[in-house]
C-alpha cells in the first residue's frame, strides 16, 4: 500500500533519518518502537508529506502505486484528505479549543467529500458511535476542554476515520493517557483496522502497547532501523541487543498499572553526536571494536531482519 | 456566565465613577479659581465673584460634583460658556463625524493588521516576513500628525487628488468620503503597524500548537488552516491590543481632526480650551474617557465570546 | 562573545546621534537658534544654513538641535519620575501582598482609562499649556505601567531560594526589596523605560504640535511642524525635517528597547507588549 525506498531525512546539522526501506501492505498493522529521537516520528511524517521545510527528504515514496517523490504540496494534501490519516500524542492540544468537536469532525467531510452540513453531522455522529464515544449525540456540540483525555483521543480517531483512509498512522496515541484508557484505545485501533481493512502504523516507545496492536514491529534507534520482524519474533526471539534492552526495561505485567517509561542505561545522544557506525554503539552491552565506525547492514533472517555486527559474528562463528 | 457579566458590569460602572471623580477634581479643585481662568487675569474681582456665584462655585465640592454627575448621567452637560448653547447640543452635532472617523480607523486598522500579521507569520523567517516587520517597525515610530502632513503634501498639494482638509458635510457622500480618506489612513496606519506585530507573534505562537498539525494531517490547505484555525486562536491577544488601541484611536481623532480641520469632538475640545470654556472641556474629556472605558469593557466581554473555555466562570 | 542583536546596534546608533545633537546644542549650535534674518527667509540648504532657514530666516539645524534637547529633557524627566514612583509602588505591592497589593493594582488599572494624550489635554486645559504640564502628564500615566512591570518581575524574584534564605535569616521586607529584589528587576524596568522614552518623545511632539506643550519661542519638533503646516504650499520642506527627527528619535529608542529586551531575555525576542 505504501512503499518507501532509500528514504532519508537530513537536518541542518546532519542526517536525522538514515537511508531506510519500509513498506506497509493494505490492511496490515505495523508498529515502530524506539526511544524519543529515534526517527520514528520523522519516518511517519515523511509518509504524510509533512516533514518541516527546514529539513530535506530524499528517496522514493510510493503510495498505492503512485510515486510521490516529486509530488506537489497540493498532491500531498489531496492524499492526506482521502487516503492517509494521522493522530498525535497529545489529545489535549491536538484539537482546536475554540471549535465544537462535532464541527471539527464534520469540517473535512464538508470540505473534501462535498457533504452538506446535515449529512456531515450525521456522519460525525456515526463515527462517534463507531469509536465508542459515550453519549455521542451530546458530545457533538461540546468543546475539547469538556471531554476527558480518552474521549478526546477517540474524537481524533473519529476525525482521522472521517474520509475512510487506507492507512492510519498513530503517533504515540496512548502515551498521554492513563494505563486503562490506553488499553481501550489500542484495542479500538485494532478493531477499527480489522473491521475497515485499514492499514495501521502504530508508533510508540512502549513495546508492550505496540505488541498488543500489531502483526509486525520495526525497532528504531538514532535514525536507523535496528531490527524488524513479526511481533511474535521481536517479543520472544529478538536478535538485536537494543531490542533486548527495550524488552528488559519493560515493566513487568504486575506493575503495568503504574507504567514507567522503559529505560536502557544511558541516554540517546543528540543526532550530531551519534556514532558513525552502529547508532547503538556506546550504549550497547555487547559492543565490539568496529561497531562505532562501521554501519551494520540489515541482514535478513528466516523470521525478520537485524542490523548488528555481533549477530552476524555469532551466526557465522558460533554454530 | 451571569455572574461573570454582573462582575464586569459592576467593574465598568465603578471605573466610570472613579474616572468622573478624577476629571471633576482636575478641572474644578486643583487649578484654584475657574472664574479667573474663564475671565482672564484682566477681569475685576467683582466680576469674578459674580461669576462664581452664578456657577455655584461657592457650594461645597461634593455638592458640585453630585450636581454635575447627576445631570451628566441624564445627558445634561451644562451650558457652554463660549457658544452659549447646551454642551449636549454641541456634542450631538459633532459626534457623528468623530464616531465615523474612529470606527473607520478601527476597521482599516484591523483589516490591514490581520492581513499583514498573518501573511508575515505564514512567511516566518523569509523576506516577506522581514519586509512586513520593517514596515511595522517604521510605522510605529511615525507620529500620526506628521504622517497626515506627508499624506497632504503628496495627495493634496502635489497630486491634488484629495482635499487637504475641511469637511463638506454629509450631503454629498462622495465628497464626504474624499474628505475622510486621508484622515482615516493617517489614523489607521500607525495603529495597524503596532497591531500587525502583535498579530504576527500571536499567530506564530498558535502555529506551534498540535491542532494545527491535526488540521494539516486532515488535508486542509495552509490558507484555510491560517484563517480558520490559527487566526481565531490568536484573537485573544489581538483583541486585547485592539481594545487598548481604540483608546489611542479615539485620542488620535483629537489630533487628526485638528490636522485636517474636521469639525468633530476633538476640534471642539481645542476650540473650548482656546476659549477657556471649562464646562465644555470637562464634558468632552469625560466623554472621551467613557469611550475608552467602554472599549475596554467590550474587550472583556469579547474574550468570553471568543473562547468557550472562559465561559465557565474561570476567568 | 555573543553577537549583539541588530536592533540594539541600529537603535543604539540612532539614539547616540540624537543625544549627541541634543547635548551639543547646550554649548554650541551653528547659529543662535532664535536669530531672525527676514531677508534670508526660506533659504535653501547651503554651506551656512545646512538645511536652510524657516519663514523668519532662522537656521533650521540650530532649531532642530535645541528642539532635540527639549524633547530629550521632557522625556528624561517624565520617564524617570514615572519609573521611580511606579517601581517603588510595584515593589511595595509585591513585598506586602494582600489588600495593599490589590489596592495598588486596582488603582493602576485606572491608568488604562486615561490615554496619555487625553490626560495631558485635561491638565493643559486646567493649568494652561506648558512643558511642565507635559512632563507631569507623561510621568503620571507612566506610573501604572512601571508599577505593573515591577510587581510582575518582583513577584517572581520573591519566590527564589535566596530570598527565602534572606527571610529565614530575619531580613525585613524593606531590606530584601532593596538588596535582593531591586537589582533583579532592574533589567525589565530599564527595557520598559527605553520603550516609554520613545512613547514620551511622540507624546511631547503631539502635544506641542497641538499647542499644549512647548510655548514660543522654545523650539520643539512638534511646534515646528504645526508652524510648517500653515506654510505647506509655500515651503513644504519645512514639514519634512522636524518629522524626520521625531521619527529617528522614536525609532532609535524603540529599537534600543527591543534590542535590550532580546539581550536580557532572548526567549522574549519575538514578542513585544503593546506600546
Amino acid at each position: 500500500m505504501i512503499d518507501l525506498t532509500d528514504i532519508h531525512v537530513d537536518g541542518p546539522t546532519g542526517p536525522l533519518l538514515r537511508k531506510t526501506n519500509f513498506s506497509i501492505a493494505a490492511g496490515e498493522r505495523v508498529g515502530i518502537v524506539g526511544e524519543s529521537g529515534s526517527g520514528k516520528t520523522l519516518l511517519a511524517l515523511s509518509m504524510m508529506g509533512m516533514v518541516s521545510d527546514q529539513l530535506t527528504v530524499g528517496g522514493v515514496i510510493n503510495v498505492e502505486g503512485r510515486d510521490m517523490t516529486s509530488a506537489s504540496e497540493v498532491d500531498w494534501r489531496l492524499l492526506r484528505a482521502r487516503r492517509l490519516s494521522m493522530i498525535f500524542q497529545e489529545p489535549m492540544s491536538a484539537l482546536n479549543p475554540l471549535r465544537r468537536v462535532g464541527d471539527t469532525v464534520a469540517a473535512p467531510l464538508m470540505r473534501h467529500q462535498g457533504y452538506t452540513r446535515e449529512q456531515a453531522r450525521a456522519r460525525a455522529l456515526s463515527l462517534f458511535e463507531e469509536t465508542g464515544i459515550t453519549e455521542p449525540e451530546r458530545r457533538l456540540s461540546q468543546y475539547p476542554h469538556q471531554l476527558s483525555g480518552g474521549q478526546r483521543q477517540r474524537v481524533l480517531i473519529a476525525l482521522a476515520l472521517a474520509c475512510d483512509p487506507a492507512l492510519l498512522i498513530a503517533d504515540e496515541p496512548t502515551s498521554a493517557l492513563d494505563a486503562e484508557v490506553a488499553l481501550r484505545i489500542t484495542d479500538l485501533l485494532v478493531r477499527l483496522s480489522r473491521e475497515r481493512d485499514m492499514a495501521l502504523l502504530f508508533i510508540s516507545h512502549d513495546l508492550a502497547a505496540v505488541s498488543r496492536t500489531t502483526e509486525r514491529i520495526i525497532v528504531m534507534y538514532g535514525g536507523d532501523i535496528m531490527e524488524t520482524g513479526s511481533t511474535r519474533t521481536i517479543m520472544h526471539a529478538s536478535r538485536h541487543p537494543y531490542t533486548k534492552g527495550l524488552l528488559a526495561a519493560r515493566p513487568a505485567l504486575s506493575t503495568l498499572g503504574k507504567r514507567r517509561l522503559p529505560t536502557i542505561p544511558g541516554s540517546v545522544p543528540p543526532p550530531q553526536d551519534l556514532p558513525r557506525g552502529c547508532r547503538f554503539a556506546g550504549r550497547c552491552p555487547v559492543e565490539m571494536a568496529h561497531c562505532a565506525t562501521e554501519r551494520p547492514a540489515l541482514i535478513l533472517t528466516s523470521t525478520g531482519a537485524a542490523a548488528c555486527h555481533r549477530h552476524i559474528a555469532d551466526d557465522s562463528g558460533g554454530q | 456566565m451571569t455572574y461573570f457579566l454582573a462582575q464586569r458590569v459592576a467593574g465598568f460602572l465603578l471605573t466610570l465613577f472613579v474616572v468622573s471623580i478624577i476629571v471633576f477634581a482636575v478641572m474644578n479643585v486643583l487649578p484654584g479659581d475657574p472664574a479667573l481662568t474663564i475671565l482672564g487675569i484682566d477681569s475685576t474681582e467683582d466680576a469674578r465673584a459674580a461669576l462664581r456665584e452664578r456657577l455655584g462655585l461657592n457650594d461645597p465640592v461634593v455638592l458640585r460634583y453630585l450636581r454635575w454627575a447627576m445631570a451628566a448621567v441624564q445627558g445634561d452637560f451644562g451650558i457652554s460658556y463660549s457658544f452659549g448653547v447646551p454642551v449636549a447640543e454641541l456634542v450631538a452635532e459633532r459626534l457623528p463625524l468623530t464616531f465615523t472617523l474612529a470606527i473607520a480607523g478601527t476597521v482599516v486598522t484591523i483589516a490591514t493588521a490581520l492581513f499583514l500579521g498573518i501573511s508575515a507569520a505564514a512567511r516566518h523567517g523569509r523576506s516577506g516576513d522581514w519586509a512586513i516587520m520593517l514596515f511595522s517597525q517604521m510605522g510605529i515610530a511615525i507620529p500620526a500628525f506628521w504622517l497626515s502632513m506627508l499624506l497632504v503634501l503628496l495627495f493634496a498639494v502635489k497630486l491634488q487628488w484629495l482635499p487637504p482638509g475641511g469637511f463638506p458635510g454629509w450631503d454629498d457622500p462622495m465628497e464626504t468620503l474624499r474628505a475622510l480618506v486621508l484622515p482615516t489612513v493617517a489614523l489607521a496606519l500607525v495603529q495597524a503597524a503596532v497591531l500587525a506585530r502583535v498579530t504576527r507573534s500571536a499567530a506564530l505562537e498558535v502555529m506551534r500548537q498540535d491542532f494545527v498539525r491535526t488540521a494539516q494531517a486532515t488535508g486542509f490547505s495552509p490558507r484555510r488552516i491560517l484563517w480558520g484555525h490559527v487566526l481565531p486562536n490568536a484573537l485573544i491577544p489581538i483583541v486585547t491590543i485592539v481594545g487598548l488601541q481604540f483608546a489611542s484611536l479615539v485620542t488620535g481623532t483629537i489630533v487628526i481632526e485638528n490636522v485636517f480641520y474636521l469639525p468633530g469632538l476633538g476640534r471642539l475640545l481645542f476650540q473650548s480650551i482656546g476659549n477657556r470654556d471649562l464646562i465644555t472641556v470637562q464634558a468632552l474629556v469625560m466623554l472621551f474617557s467613557v469611550f475608552v472605558v467602554t472599549a475596554n469593557f467590550i474587550v472583556d466581554i469579547a474574550y468570553v465570546l471568543i473562547d468557550p473555555r472562559l465561559r465557565e466562570g474561570r476567568a | 562573545m555573543r553577537r549583539l542583536p541588530v536592533n540594539l546596534l541600529i537603535g543604539g546608533a540612532l539614539v547616540t546621534l540624537v543625544i549627541s545633537a541634543a547635548s551639543l546644542s547646550v554649548i554650541w549650535t551653528p547659529h543662535p537658534y532664535a536669530a531672525m534674518d527676514i531677508p534670508n527667509k526660506f533659504a535653501p540648504p547651503s554651506a551656512t544654513h545646512w538645511l536652510g532657514t524657516d519663514q523668519l530666516g532662522r537656521d533650521l539645524v540650530s532649531q532642530l538641535m535645541v528642539a532635540a534637547g527639549n524633547s530629550m529633557m521632557v522625556a528624561l524627566l517624565a520617564v524617570s519620575i514615572g519609573a521611580l514612583l511606579g517601581t517603588v509602588l510595584g515593589l511595595v505591592a509585591a513585598a506586602r501582598g494582600g489588600w495593599t497589593e490589590e489596592a495598588i493594582m486596582r488603582l493602576s488599572d485606572l491608568g488604562f482609562a486615561f490615554p496619555t494624550l487625553l490626560f495631558a489635554i485635561m491638565l493643559a486645559a486646567a493649568f494652561g499649556p506648558s512643558l511642565t504640564v507635559v512632563v507631569v502628564a507623561i510621568a503620571f500615566i507612566n506610573i501604572p505601567t512601571f508599577a505593573r512591570v515591577a510587581r510582575a518581575s518582583a513577584r517572581q524574584v520573591w519566590h527564589r531560594d535566596y530570598v527565602f534564605a534572606a527571610r529565614a535569616a530575619g531580613m525585613n521586607r524593606f531590606a530584601i526589596s532593596r538588596d535582593h529584589i531591586l537589582p533583579n528587576i532592574a533589567a525589565p524596568v530599564i527595557v520598559q523605560a527605553t520603550i516609554e522614552f520613545a512613547v514620551a518623545i511622540l507624546t511631547e511632539a503631539a502635544l506641542s504640535y497641538l499647542g499644549l506643550g512647548a510655548q514660543p519661542p522654545a523650539p520643539s519638533w512638534g511646534r515646528m511642524l504645526s508652524e510648517a503646516q500653515t506654510l505647506m504650499y509655500l515651503a513644504p520642506q519645512l514639514a519634512i525635517w522636524p518629522g524626520l527627527c521625531i521619527f529617528i528619535a522614536v525609532l532609535g529608542f524603540g529599537l534600543l528597547g527591543d534590542g535590550l529586551r532580546d539581550l536580557s531575555d532572548p526567549r522574549l525576542g519575538q514578542r513585544r507588549a503593546h506600546d
